[in-house]
């Protein structure tokens, strides 16, 4: 029986055990690594983007139509012989399907994979009925000997060894195993047989209930489902009412994108589409007795709800879990309940409570790498932060720094304050160079010494900046430096970085002062209200209207107020225009360096320093860019080393590396072993905070690599 | 796009999930592929529902002369008993290297998904470059029910255990693809 985690305690020593699984940490890592590559071949030469939307679209208007394409659907399965149930909840569908299994005399029922069926636990509910249930899928069957819940939507089985199956295959033949994989899957191919020609009853999911014909479209690579369909004379389908499609047409759009998201393969081997009840010569009358169970359970409600509808619009390809570094380290049974991945840690909430979601909901680095493969274009991470804010709502206790935050973030004067006295405060930590701390400070535990931290600067940029400021004659552009707190109170060099940058350039730069925190913080820990308190703070602080351009040195802040102050502000009126001309004029660091300024190798040394480069999660998937930061350290004249999976998260991600410092210094090794594989001198990165990880981490294993923010690396490159 | 490019496409496509692709000039000829396959492979019959009464006489003259047992109907009585499963593919999809088989008989779907191998026999000019510019014809005869109607993509295939990619899982272990000229 699946058991998820229900506190934080409890999930972080499981998550110790997934990263000392060397057998799981390798399959899961082979298959991270390989997948992207086949994803790509498998959709070449299709319109990726245009496709998304389409079927992001054609979902949105099904949603709320999805009662009145029930009706439709029932009206034509039935017209073709099929009876069709509507079931409100997961008990009712298990009961439905148990009274068809008795009115019908089955004994035994053949199932081929259905997540739905996972949803509602029906296995357990018919065997309790009495009857013998026996999953067809390879995978499934495997998980279902040895009473385990799947570890990924499309390869559930994926945690297992060829040597735990050929040990489970041993019992189960009661004759020896080898641990050879053809011959494991002849095993099941015979075994399956014999359960295919003794059982009565075959029960399915489907991928899509096609409304206008009251067709099923169930995809398959194994030919079970196509077994399960056609062999014994019952026929019962299990389909949540959010597989309902309005034509064929959006039904083939999806087939397109589902398997070379889930699998990497252009198309499964078999999709079937069943229209009615079909010949059946086992069958009293020679027709197939069949059924269609929708559920509900929730979908009806979730399909109104203005947030969270759009987790609807899931295909169920799995590929949020193929793509996200957190699931490459700690597998599915860490990561998600019966719905496995970015999607899980959001449907585990509403269809199987906070208790199984509370911990896992925590554990995500909002790197939207999943995002940016879904190919129903649903903004996964938000919804997941958004799920942490309803567990919060619900009654989870709050953890203490969100009370913190809470008081502390929303007054700005006392939050600058308070980062003042840490500077006090951490004097006798700090080292006499460097800008790190020389010892954690006492109530840090020892899972959080893989990097160095930074200390706090004497003096923050806002208070130099009145020295710092240059009157431009005339200038060309007026900019709007956002800093962050990381630019103003830790890193301020980095300022300093851009000042001397757009130095005789005509850029009449500006610090407004009652800038704060960009809120992503709070809206990190679920606390929205706060995020949204900081955001109109900022917005008061700097007024679009004067500006041409808001520059940021860093991607999370500019990522934040791009995706996040429009929905934060949403219903407040007047401000619609302000945050959209923020939005437009908000550009990164990079881009503004190559695309306004347009800067030029005349300008630079042309050292040929070897670098590489760390593409941060919020620049390359939240802002979109790429190309820019790479062109500019073409432009400044040094020696850019690419390096394995420069997209990758680098393990920061705010406050997530202090809750999970594990995971945290697990992918901080992989990116900083990748980046010292190219034998880079300097590491650059255009995020404070990712300077904040790696270079901690450099720091810690010795390395001679130093890291820098890229506007430091480039000013440096200045000639005179 | 033309004809014969989407030709390649489909063969290129169906070759890559290991379908076995080979042109056939006449019936003729695709009656003794799938003779010469199943004697080759050691199977004792052959499975070929739904084709019409003239090709069936001369695909039981070859089986006869091969000392192979055809069936043509019934075939939940002989589970077990054939090696090949001979059928027509009503329509190839080229972008995925796709068959489209209307087998809303039972025993066409018994004779391809019992078989160990499946040899399919598709005329040229059923060739279609991508699933939507069939979706008219597969609209209408899901609007007259019942039907059942199967995309099949290479052989069954599962990569379960440890990823590895292994064939004939449930369905049939190969694949073939005989192109008819018509
Ligand atoms: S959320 Fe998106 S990526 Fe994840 S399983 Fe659903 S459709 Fe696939
Ligand atoms: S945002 Fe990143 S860490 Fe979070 S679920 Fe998506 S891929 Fe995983």
């Amino acid at each position: 029986m699946i058991d998820t985690a229900q506190d934080l305690k409890e999930y972080k020593k499981r998550l110790k055990n997934a990263l000392h699984n060397d057998f799981l940490r390798q399959t899961l890592k082979n298959f991270y690594e390989a997948y992207p590559a086949g994803r790509a071949r498998a959709l070449e030469g299709l319109d990726v983007q245009g496709l998304r939307a389409q079927i992001a679209a054609c979902k949105d208007q099904a949603l709320p139509r999805i009662e009145e394409l029930f009706e439709t659907f029932k009206t034509h399965a039935e017209a073709a012989g099929v009876k069709v149930h509507l079931a409100r909840t997961a008990l009712d569908a298990n009961e439905i399907i148990a009274t068809i299994a008795k009115d019908n005399g089955v004994k035994k029922i053949v199932k081929s994979k259905s997540m739905t069926a996972e949803e509602t636990f029906l296995n357990h509910h018919l065997e309790q009925e009495g009857l013998e249930v026996v999953e067809t899928d390879l995978g499934e069957w495997i998980i279902q000997l040895r009473h385990e819940g799947p570890s990924h939507m499309v390869m559930p089985a994926i945690h297992l060894s060829r040597q735990e199956v050929a040990d489970l295959f041993t019992k189960v033949t009661e004759e020896p195993q080898e641990p050879d994989i053809e011959k494991l899957v002849k095993v099941a191919r015979r075994e399956m047989r014999k359960h295919f020609l003794s059982a009565d009853m075959g029960i399915s999911g489907a991928n899509f209930a096609i409304a206008p014909t009251g067709t099923l479209g169930i995809i398959s690579n194994e030919g079970n489902a196509r077994l399960t369909t056609t062999l014994p004379r019952v026929h019962v389908a299990l389909v949540g009412l959010d597989k309902l499609v309005p034509d064929l047409h959006t039904a083939l759009q999806i087939l397109k994108v589902l398997p070379p998201s889930a699998t990497g393969q252009v198309i499964t081997s078999y999709v079937t589409w069943i229209t009615g009840a079909t010949e059946c010569t086992t069958a009293p009358g020679g027709k197939k007795e069949m059924h269609v169970v929708f559920l509900d359970n929730g979908r009806l409600a979730l399909a109104r709800d203005p947030v969270f509808s759009q987790a609807l619009r899931c295909v169920r390809c799995g590929a949020c879990a193929n793509v996200c570094p957190i699931y490459s380290l700690v597998g599915g049974h860490n990561y998600g309940h019966v719905y496995i991945g970015a999607i899980g840690l959001i449907l585990t909430y509403f269809y199987h409570g906070r208790k199984n979601a509370q911990a896992i909901v925590q554990n995500c680095l909002s790197c939207q790498a999943c995002k940016s493969v879904c190919p129903a274009g649903i903004d996964l991470p938000h919804l997941i932060k958004e799920t942490y804010g309803e567990v919060l709502r619900q009654g989870y206790p709050k953890p203490f720094k969100n009370k913190l935050l809470a008081r502390v973030l929303k007054d700005r004067r006392l939050f600058h304050f308070l980062l003042r006295r840490a500077y006090l405060a951490q004097k006798p930590l700090a080292r006499p160079k460097g800008g790190l701390i020389r010892h954690l400070p006492f109530f840090f535990g020892k899972e959080h010494d893989f990097r160095s931290l930074p200390a706090i600067a004497k003096t923050p940029f806002r208070d130099m900046w009145s020295r710092l400021y240059e009157k431009v004659e005339n200038p060309r552009y007026r900019v709007a430096l956002f800093g962050g707190c990381l630019v103003d109170f830790v890193y301020p060099e980095q300022g300093h970085a851009l000042i001397k940058l757009l130095k005789g350039r005509g850029v009449q730069l500006e610090y407004p002062l009652g800038q704060t925190c960009c809120g992503l913080p709070a809206q990190a820990l679920g606390e929205k209200d706060v995020a949204r308190e900081v955001a109109l703070q900022n917005l008061k602080a700097i007024d679009p209207s004067d500006y041409d351009y808001i520059v940021t040195l860093c991607a999370s802040c500019a990522s934040h107020l791009k995706e996040a102050y429009p929905r934060l502000l949403e219903d407040e009126p007047g401000l619609a225009v302000k945050v959209k001309q923020l939005t437009d004029k908000l550009i990164d660091f990079s881009s503004f360096m190559t695309t306004v300024l347009k800067v030029s190798p005349k300008e630079f040394q042309g050292s040929r320093k070897k670098v590489a480069y760390h593409s941060p999660c919020h620049l390359c998937r939240g802002l979109g860019v790429t190309q820019e930061p790479r062109d500019l350290l073409a432009a400044a004249g040094l020696d850019y080393r690419t390096a394995r999976r420069e997209d990758v998260c680098c393990g920061m991600a705010g406050s997530y590396s202090f809750e999970f410092p594990e995971l945290s210094a697990e992918l901080l090794r992989q990116k900083l072993d990748a980046v010292e594989e190219t034998g880079a001198e300097l590491l650059v990165t255009d995020c404070p905070g990712c300077v904040l990880q790696l270079r901690g981490g450099m720091d810690k294993r010795g390395a001679k690599i130093k890291v820098k923010h890229i506007a430091e690396a480039v000013a440096e490159e200045k000639k005179g | 796009m033309n004809h014969s490019r989407n030709m390649e496409i489909l063969k290129e496509r169906a070759e890559a999930v290991q379908v076995v692709v080979t042109e056939v000039p006449d019936p003729a000829q695709a009656w003794r592929y799938a003779v010469e396959l199943t004697q080759k492979q050691g199977g004792a019959a052959i499975a070929a529902p739904g084709w019409d009464p003239d090709s069936l006489a001369a695909l039981e003259k070859e089986c006869a002369q091969a000392g192979l047992g055809l069936y043509r109907q019934n075939l939940r009585d002989q589970i077990g008993g054939f090696h090949t499963g001979l059928t027509r593919a009503d329509w190839g999809i080229a972008a995925t290297g796709t068959l489209v088989l209307e087998s809303t008989s039972e025993d066409l779907r018994l004779a391809t998904m019992l078989c160990e191998t499946h040899v399919a026999v598709l005329p040229r000019s059923r060739l279609k470059p991508d699933s939507l510019s069939l979706e008219a014809e597969l609209a209408k005869l899901m609007g007259e029910p019942p039907r059942y109607l199967a995309f099949i993509t290479g052989a069954s295939r599962t990569a379960d255990i440890e990823r590895v990619l292994t064939l004939g899982v449930h369905g049939p272990l190969e694949l073939h693809l005989l192109i008819l000229e018509d």
